[in-house]
This record gives C-alpha cells, structure tokens and sequence, in this order.
C-alpha cells in the first residue's frame, strides 16, 4: 500500500466515523422535521390567507383579516382567562395531591407494589373516557356528584354543572387534576428516593425536628424535580384539550374554551382554516416564549451536557 | 411528645393520606363499571340513584356490540397501535443512542429540538396535515392515523431512550468491540438485551398514546369502517340523547387493554417515565 492510498484510507475512516453519530439520529431528525416544519409553516401562511374549507376554490390572502377577527373577537378575552385558570388550577391541583401522595409513598410498607400500581392507573387511561366518566357523574340529572352533594346536606337540590358558567370549567379541572396525580407522583417519588439515608440520619443527630427536615433537606433536594415537573405539565396542560371537547364543548357559550380548543372547534365545525392559522401562530408565539422561560428556569442547557 | 408516640401520628396521617388516595382513584372507575351493570332504567331514575346495581346486567354490553361494529374498531385499533409502537421503538433506539453515545456538531441544537417539539400543540399540526393528507389522498387511511401517532410520540421516547443509553456503562460496549464486533452487532447482541427495561417502556408510552388517541380519530378518520375505539364510542353522543350505560360499558373495554398492561409493566415506566422527563 503507497503511503497516498493510507492517507486516503484514514481520511475514509475519519469520514465515516464523522458521520455516523448522524446515521443514528437522522431518521428520527429528518421525518420530525419535515412532519413538524412543513405543518407550521403552512399554518401561519394559512393565518393570512381567506382559507374556508367551505369555499375550496376560494383561497387569497387577506394580510391581518384573520388577526383582525381573532383579537376582535367578543370571547377572545374569555378565552385567555379560561386558559389561565385551567392551566393554573390543574398543575396547582397535580402538584399538592402528587406532593402528597409521593411522601406517603416514601417509605416501605407491606403491599406497595400493588398500591402503586392502582393509584398510578389513571396515566394510563384515555383522556377520552375519563373525561366520559367525569361528565356522566357530573350530570345534573343522573350524576352521583349532586346525589352525594344533597345526601350530605351541602346542597338542596342538583346543580346543573356543566351548564353553569364557571363550574363547566371546575368540571373539567377536576378531571384533569385527577388524571395528572399519577404523573407528579411518579416523579416526586423517585426524587425523593434518591435522597440518601445519610442526611436524615445527620440531622437527627442534630436534633432536627420533622418540619425543619421537611423544609431544609427534603425540599432542596426535589426542588430541581418539581421544577422541571411543573414547567413540563404547565405546557402539556395548556396543549391538551380534549378534556374540554369531551366533557362540554367548551360550552356553555365558549365559558370553558380555552385557546386550543377554540381553534379545534374554528376549524372543524366552522371550517374557517384562516381564523385557526392565525389562533395557531398566536400559540407558537405564546410556545416560544415560554420555551425561553423553561430553557431559563429549568438550566436546560447546562442539564443536557452531561 | 415522646419520639414513638410522634412516629405513631405520623403513621395515622400516613394511613389516611394513602387511604384518600385510593379512594380518589377508585371512586370513578367504579361508578363507571357499576353504571355499565346497570339496566337502563335504573341508570337514568333521576329520583333514585343506585350505589349497587338492584339487578346486575350486561346488556349494555350487548347493545354495544349491538350498536357499534366493536371488533372493526379493535382490530383497526390494534393495527395502528401495534404499528406505531414498533416504528416508535426501533426508531427510538436508533435516535437514543446516536444521542446517548456521540460527541458531534450540532448535538445541543438537536436535543433542543426533540425538546421544543414535544411542546408544539398537537392542534397546530393536525390541521395542516389534515389538507396535506387530504391533498395526498391519505384521508380516512389508518397510515395518516399511524403516521401522526408516529411523530407526536417520537420526541419523549427518543429522549427517554437516550437515558437509558447513557446509564449503560462504555466499557461494556469497548469490550465488544475488542472481541470484534461491529457498531450493529455491538447494538443488537450486547446493548439491546441489557436495553430491555428502556425496550418495555417505551413500547408502553407509545401503546398507550395511539391507543387511548381520540381528536385526530375524528378529524382524519370518516368512514365507520375505518374508526378506532374512542372514535367508534364516541359516535354514542347524541346531540340529544347519550347511551351512558353502552358508553360506560365500552369505556370499561378500552381502559381494559392499556390499564392491564400498566399493571403488569409498572416498574419499567416508572423508570422510564422519571428518566425520560427528568433529564430532557
């Protein structure tokens, strides 16, 4: 072998073993680029065109129509607030039940497995019939709920839940409290097991009493979990709204839509495409900046070097 | 207080806060496998609501059956789940560990990546991909199904996979190596069975996302040969009237198949899920 065949010999190597990180990772890379790219880029040229599914053949841009609309909308404000609420309330809600829950499961006991395994089903359920189950029992005719409410005297006769403004919206945090428990559960469970024995047994030496444990080693030590829990639910509650087509409709009268609701229902029963383009760019704006509020809060790009 | 006697207390709190627990949980599914034994009648007495069925009955699970062609949604069910399941794991698998085991130009950007679509709203992808699949001819198809089951359940998994790469010492992977392995029979005959916990789990995170699936059912399904369970049961919402008690029994059929699995794989989706969102 002459010496120009080896040099071109390990450049070959060193070629191939450049680009064989990318072999791994492009399949991934390249199909959620174009199925993710090519879906948002359309649906913000979409936010500016007149695109009604209605009228096919009639498809033109329209510059801030659809922007126009949007923010003019009566309910728009609605909208906002309903999305706050829901967002707020459920990942409060998830967070205190899992906190809870999490320390009971802390220690030991006879059965835990199975415990675990029960109280853990909901993440493993469909939104869709949870939130089946939850409108069936917070009917106002049938509904165990107002049965359980007037047995126990807090109420004299059924409220209509899901037809009341502000209380469809409750029905629908509920549900989604409920099915979220599992998951800040889970986590805060292995947080708080991965805090070693060691540093209890210091501050018992030290004469520590169950609070200060709780306040000064407990919580410090999950803290990077609870963050990163709730910055991760936070954006998958807000996504999440199938609970809101399910449970009500959104109604009554848009009192328990939220934003990506509202845009599902825009584009699918009032076919008006454009109006969703521009509901979606308005979400990609909001995603946007909350990925800088997570990047920042959550150290994310000191976390990912590791 | 005297230390046993605080211990004591602490244990009582303990019991009641577990016992609560169960019971939040297990209420629900209760009233809705005892609705679904219930006769009609008995299910919509306004007057009397029942906490134990006066008389047990699976007719509403015969009515289901009745109703809806139920073993056309399991089987179109089945195929799309089982389908994005697999693509998702060998897909995964691939990602996690050029992720897990390189050093390459670009990588902090592409873990961004995985991370920002996993926060993109499936609502702003479905309806540009309904017109794109539309234009395509795919519409009412159980690939559109699986191909958007496929790439809003990639992102957590391939980071999720990654973790459970890098807990996987180097060392075992030079020593194939030096026994003259390739990369792939490295990756196939010393990594994967090792791999099997990560394997489980993320074959479960996307059984589950595909299974339990409604929205993108309705919007890209529309015939009711082609529908999934939820969108096949969902069709018993009237405008007016709603089959609780066939809706209750066939809600209790689609939690059966991903709640027994959960139960059964419990420790390994733990594991994953702790891993995979922890740490990306």
């Amino acid at each position: 072998m002459n010496p120009k065949d080896s040099r071109q010999n390990t450049q070959r190597i060193k070629m191939k073993t450049m680009l064989e990180p990318y072999l791994f990772i492009l399949p991934v890379f390249i199909l959620l680029l174009f199925m993710f790219g090519y879906p948002l880029i359309n649906s913000i040229i979409m936010a500016f065109e007149n695109y009604k599914l209605s009228n096919i053949n009639d498809i033109y841009f329209n510059n801030f129509e659809n922007f126009k609309k949007l923010f003019g909308d009566s309910d728009f404000l609605l909208l906002i607030k309903n999305s706050l609420v829901y967002v707020v309330l459920s990942v409060a809600g998830q967070f205190l039940f899992g906190l809870v829950l999490a320390l009971a499961l802390k220690q030991d006991f006879k059965g835990r497995g199975i415990y675990q395994s029960i109280v853990f089903l909901p993440w493993a359920f469909s939104t869709f019939v949870i939130g089946l189950i939850f409108r069936w029992a917070f009917n106002g005719e049938y509904g165990v709920v107002n049965d359980v409410l007037i047995r126990l005297g807090i109420i004299d006769k059924g409220i209509a839940w899901l037809g009341t403004p502000g209380l469809s919206l409750a029905v629908i945090i509920i549900a989604m409290i409920w099915m979220g428990i599992p998951f800040f559960g889970i986590m805060i469970l292995a947080a708080l097991q991965s805090i070693p024995e060691e540093v209890y047994e210091a501050a018992d030496m030290d004469g520590c009493g169950m609070w200060q444990k709780f306040w000064l080693l407990t919580i410090p030590y999950i803290k990077p979990t609870i963050i990163i829990t709730i910055l991760l639910r936070t954006i998958w509650i807000f996504n999440s709204f199938d609970l809101v087509v399910i449970v009500t409709g959104g109604g009554p009268a848009n009192y328990s839509q939220t934003l990506p609701s509202y845009m599902y229902t825009k584009a699918f029963s009032g076919y008006d495409f454009g109006l969703a383009g521009a509901l979606g760019t308005l979400l990609m704006v909001i995603l946007g900046l909350y990925a800088v509020i997570f990047l920042k809060l959550s150290n994310y790009d000191k976390a990912g070097d590791f | 207080m005297t230390i046993t006697k605080k211990k004591r207390l602490v244990n009582i709190v303990r019991f009641f806060v577990l016992g609560f627990n169960f019971l939040i949980v297990i209420l629900p599914i209760y009233w809705m496998v005892i609705t679904s034994l219930k006769t009609n009648p008995e299910i919509i007495n306004a007057q009397k609501i029942t906490y134990f069925p006066e008389v047990f009955t699976l007719e509403n699970y015969i009515s289901l059956f009745n109703m809806l062609d139920y073993s056309s949604y399991l089987y179109n069910s089945t195929i799309v789940t089982m389908l994005t399941s697999i693509c998702v794991v060998i897909l995964s698998i691939l990602g996690g560990y050029g992720l897990a085991r390189f050093k390459f130009k670009g990588k902090e950007g592409m873990l961004l990546f995985f991370l920002i679509t996993q926060m993109i709203p499936s609502i702003l992808v479905i309806i540009p991909l309904y017109i794109m699949f539309s234009k395509a001819g795919l519409i009412n198809t159980r690939f559109s199904l699986f191909v958007f089951y496929m790439i809003t359940n990639l992102p957590f998994c391939v980071i999720t996979m990654r973790s459970f790469f890098e807990r996987i010492p180097y060392v075992l992977e030079e020593a194939a190596y030096v026994d003259g392995c390739n990369k792939v029979q490295t990756l196939t005959k010393i990594i994967l069975p090792v791999m099997f916990p990560g394997i489980v789990a993320v074959f479960v995170f996307a059984f589950i996302g595909a299974w339990n699936e409604l929205i993108a059912g309705t919007i890209f399904i529309n015939t009711p040969d082609m529908w999934t369970i939820p969108v096949g049961l969902k069709s018993l919402i009237g405008k007016y009237n709603v089959q609780w008690g066939a809706l209750m029994a066939g809600g209790v059929l689609a939690l059966l198949p991903t709640g027994i699995m959960f139960i059964f794989v419990q420790k390994y989706v733990v594991e994953g899920l702790t891993s995979g969102a922890v740490k990306g």
